[in-house]
């Protein structure tokens, strides 16, 4: 402590204003890799070289994560052995710095507001309640009660406090430079998957650029890391019991196709090509996908409830396409947001909607619903509803589909709610029975034109 | 010791990776040189005003910037972009070797961050003495900060920053290099040789919103004559944005875009410096308050707002019957309309020329114009919001978005002011809320309600199988009203005036001027 205030004492009076010092943002983190997950979760591998003492020596780690999972770390390298492993998160603060200065002398030097005038005086601290009360020489006095300006110069700062959470060891070594392997679990580090998607309609087809989007908000840096992403959520308490992620319907069928990506278990793993510093606050995109003139079609659908009765609503616009090796974008797909762009009659790209898909297996056929079309429409009405017997009632319904648009659209058209023993008595198109809950009707609307399709169901409800 | 000295060589391969990543060269494109923009609405916002103080929908906005490359890695910084940007919208394009890296980076410079930057570092201290005027700088270091205050150790020992009562000031060498004024989007792309490229930077911004605003002018008609307004409608947008869009390419886009919601966004760093001293209570200050106090006292309240003094003003109100004649309201003339085209299953307006988006502004440009459109007036209601009261009937304005009626365009969504003709000049009639309507659908707006036309229905008889009732439609107008009443039951037997509208049996009447209108029915219990 003295040899650093006679640092401090050097370097004030080499009295230039601009200061020399190492620039801001050195880091004592050494060959860092990075694994993150998709959720929110991230196994930092950092190997350091330390030069050791011989025998036990207490070792401080400055730059992990701020908000390492302290439980996780371990500390591996030739010929060291663990003693024992503190994180301290006491963090030194001017309330902190008082409280601990209960029964010690710090120096006073107060200020004479009408001349400048300063004088020193030491005080003992008695206590930090509310006011804080000293004693200087025989009187008891509480600091600061005439509201003139007191400097409270403290001689040390208590030995536990921190400017920032800290990690230390206490190691056994046979001393030297020795490369340690450091390794723990942080949150803060999540990534997912930002789809760019260029449809082509009148030639159907798609251009799909994939972009990992990582987010660093764990509040450390990390620099010229070594970054593998894993397209999965390891178990955070899952199980055949547990929480169920709820599917985004965006898979139609599920792929059973698989290429030579690496993978981890069920997981696969994507390693950005290049070492890269991840920032702390920052959203880092690198591409990873890049497919052209895949084949796309666009269908319209619309899915009416039991009863359901309402005027003409907009059927949605869906995006058809397969991840298929053979006719479509040939690779999984990490879960994510896909942005859907179409170019205008000046060939700029506008964006016409998106969509978020979940992680997505090779081989799939999916279906992005990308909005609501402004020009085909479905009206539904309840057209008679009759008791038929104390048990069954009959319900004649009408589905009124009109197309605005210059050319001829195909619409799937379905009703649920038919909880399995509901039938169809009549209808005035031929329908398939999707489900025991639900009919489909694939039905082909000219150009501006409509299409009527009724149908009674005989049901208990 | 021949294992310690093989393991520090790759230590020493990382010290000589590291020199490509810093050198990389900085090139700022400070501002675009062209930029489109094109606004979607607030997805689900309804009947509801666009909010004015940050609009809820967003934009897609493509800009044109011309940098010069130098030859190796260097990092584009774009500055000049909308503070809404959805950073992992964004799309850079025209690049030699493409992009390989978008970072979007939010640590921002201010008293905390400069604190964390320089936290074990070196600062300077100013004191200016009160009395004399006289500043003493003093070289210190930061021990502690900045959570919770900000210690630091000079040659004398440790002080708390701001906890003394004297003005301190702390001054700092230079700007971190990681810190900027706000959240930046930079890339990272790599060329062979110099050159000058011209990128094309598109992304989503949030803050932008628009809607169309209707203008319906009723006109004057003859006897026999169908009724007929001339419709106008504005194309209405609005930018919270604190980012001016000057000479760009304007559109809008109409129909419902599917839009997820955002998630683990990164949150920007910095922000004020917190400090919190020791307590400082004095002797005078009762009751003994545990908590900590702020170094400084909390400033005063702003002195209240001048109250306006309204006793002075006097209106005058005066009654005065014109001569009897309409005064016709001239419709808007609209030189520059904007075009609509198909975007799919969207609406694309473009406006044909270029305009200026102002920041915090609004900005109105007409979108259709349909003189001589026929529609017709009807009252409805719906039996059960009836009782034996007689109560006032809601009327709306009822077309068909096709070429006969004099429409057939597509129609989105917005208010409807119907204005009519009176004898002191056009009037507001009435303010109803248009949904988006393809061509040929029908339209229905709804525009108020007539005290002069009620409507009572009466229960006149109920057994244990169905229940009788007769409706009063009354007529006070000099003209004759037509009039639709849903009755969303089972009506027993036949009654004759009664038709099945879409499932739902409807009482349509036409009652001639001054008279009424009687219907008796019974619905079926069970």
């Amino acid at each position: 402590m003295r040899l650093f205030g006679f640092i401090g004492l050097l370097l004030a009076s080499a009295a230039t204003p601009a200061i020399s010092q190492s620039s801001p943002g050195d880091s004592a983190q050494g060959d860092v890799s990075v694994t993150i997950y998709n959720n929110n979760q991230a196994l930092v591998q950092d190997v350091r070289n330390l030069t050791l003492p011989g025998g036990r020596s207490r070792q401080q780690f400055p730059d992990v994560s701020a908000q390492i999972r302290a439980e996780t770390v371990t500390l591996s390298g030739p010929g060291i052995g663990i003693v024992e492993q503190n994180f301290d998160f006491d963090l030194l603060t001017p309330a902190k710095l008082m409280e601990k200065a209960v029964g010690q002398t710090v120096t006073l030097i107060r200020t004479n507001p009408a001349t400048g005038a300063e004088s020193r005086v030491r005080a003992e601290i008695l206590a930090a309640n509310g006011g804080v009360v000293m004693k200087i020489g025989d009187t008891i006095e509480v600091l600061r009660d005439d509201g003139l300006p007191v400097r409270v110069i403290f001689d040390r700062v208590p030995p536990n406090l921190r400017a920032r959470p800290t990690l230390s060891i206490t190691l056994e070594a046979k001393g030297g430079q020795v490369p340690t392997t450091l390794s723990y679990l942080t949150p803060g580090l999540g990534w997912k998957a930002d789809y760019v998607t260029l449809f082509d309609e009148a030639r159907q087809t798609i251009d799909v650029q994939g972009w990992v989007t990582l987010t660093n908000n764990s509040g450390t840096d990390y620099r010229n890391a070594n970054v593998l992403l894993v397209a999965g959520s390891p178990n955070n308490g899952g199980g055949r019991n547990g929480y169920v992620q709820w599917p985004t319907g965006t898979i139609d069928d599920a792929g059973t196709e698989s290429n030579d990506r690496e993978r981890l278990g069920d997981y696969y793993l994507y390693p950005l090509a290049e070492r890269t510093t991840v920032a702390n606050a920052q959203q880092k995109q690198v591409s990873f996908l890049d497919v052209a003139a895949a084949p796309a079609r666009k269908v319209y659908e619309y899915a009416n409830g039991w009863l359901g009765s309402r005027d003409a609503a907009s059927a949605s616009s869906v995006l058809k396409f397969s991840t298929s090796r053979s006719g479509g974008l040939g690779d999984q797909l990490p879960a994510g947001i896909m942005r859907v762009y179409m170019r205008d009659k000046r060939g700029d790209p506008q964006f016409i909607g998106e969509s978020r898909i979940e992680a997505t297996p090779m081989g799939s056929s999916m279906s992005i619903r990308t909005g609501d079309a402004f020009d085909v429409k479905v009206k539904t009405v309840v057209e008679e509803r009759t008791r038929r017997s104390s048990r069954r009632w009959r319900t004649k319904m009408r589905y009124e589909v009109t197309n605005a648009r210059p050319e001829a659209v195909t619409v799937d058209l379905a009703q649920s709610g038919l909880w399995g023993d509901v039938r169809i008595e009549e209808e005035s198109q031929a329908s398939e029975r999707v489900s025991a809950d639900k009919v489909e009707w694939n039905l082909k609307v000219p150009a501006n034109g409509s299409v009527t399709v009724t149908a009674i169901f005989d049901s208990r409800y | 010791m021949i294992i310690s000295r093989f393991l520090a060589l790759p230590a020493l391969l990382l010290a000589l990776q590291a020199v490509p990543l810093a050198a990389q060269q900085l090139v700022v494109s400070d501002r675009p040189e062209d930029v489109s923009i094109t606004i979607y609405r607030a997805p689900g916002r309804g009947d509801a005003p666009i909010s004015a103080n940050w609009p809820q929908g967003y934009a897609l906005i493509t800009e044109t910037r011309t940098i010069t490359l130098p030859a190796g890695d260097s990092m584009v910084r774009f500055e000049g972009v909308s503070e809404g940007l959805f950073p992992e919208s964004a799309i850079v394009t025209g690049l030699p070797n493409g992009v390989r890296e978008k970072n979007r980076d939010a640590r921002l410079l201010s008293p905390q961050g400069l604190v964390d930057a320089y936290l074990k570092r070196e600062v300077s201290i100013t004191r200016t003495d009160q009395a004399t005027g006289r500043s003493r700088t003093q070289n210190v270091f930061i021990t502690a900060g900045p959570d919770g205050g900000v210690i630091f150790e000079s040659d004398e020992g440790f002080e708390a920053l701001h906890c003394t009562g004297l003005p301190e000031r702390m001054s700092f060498a230079k700007v971190p290099a990681n810190l900027s004024a706000k959240p930046t989007l930079s890339i990272l792309t790599t060329s062979e040789r110099a050159v000058t490229a011209r990128l094309t930077l598109t992304y989503l911004a949030a803050g932008f919103d628009w809607q169309a605003n209707y203008v319906a002018t009723v006109k004057q008609r003859q006897a026999g004559e169908k009724a007929r307004m001339d419709l106008f409608a504005w194309l209405t947008v609005a930018n919270g944005g604190n980012q001016s869009f000057e000479n760009a390419n304007m559109m809008a886009i109409a129909g419902e875009p599917n839009r997820e919601r955002r998630e683990d966004q990164v949150r920007p760093t910095g922000g004020a410096l917190q400090i919190r001293c020791w307590p400082m209570q004095r002797t005078d200050q009762v009751p003994y308050n545990p908590g900590y106090l702020p170094a400084y006292p909390a400033p005063p309240p702003p002195p209240p707002m001048a109250m306006m003094d309204a006793a002075g003003e006097t209106i005058i109100v005066t009654a005065q019957r014109r001569n009897g004649k309409m005064m016709e309201m001239a419709a808007p003339v609209a030189v520059v309309v904007a075009e609509q085209e198909d975007l799919g299953d969207l609406k694309l307006y473009r406006v044909p020329e270029r305009v200026t988006v102002n920041a915090k502004g609004q900005k109105q440009v007409a979108m259709i114009v349909q003189p001589d459109v026929s529609y017709e007036r009807i009252y409805v209601a719906q039996m059960s919001d009836y009782d034996e009261d007689s109560a006032a009937v809601d009327y709306i304005l009822r077309s068909k978005n096709d070429i006969e009626n004099g429409l057939g365009v597509p129609l989105p969504a917005g208010n409807v002011a119907v204005f009519e003709n009176s004898f002191v000049g056009p009037l507001l009639a009435g303010e109803g809320v248009m949904q988006d309507r393809a061509i040929n659908d029908e339209i229905e707006v709804e525009v108020g309600s007539s005290a002069d036309v009620r409507l009572s229905v009466i229960p006149i008889r109920r057994t244990v199988r169905k229940e009788s009732w007769r409706a009063v439609l009354s007529n006070a107008r000099d003209h004759p009203v037509t009039f639709e009443m849903e009755i969303p039951y089972e009506i027993s037997g036949r009654v004759k005036g009664i038709d099945t509208i879409d499932g739902v049996p409807t009482w349509r009447v036409t009652v001639p001027a001054n008279d009424e209108a009687t219907l008796e029915y019974a619905i079926k219990l069970r």
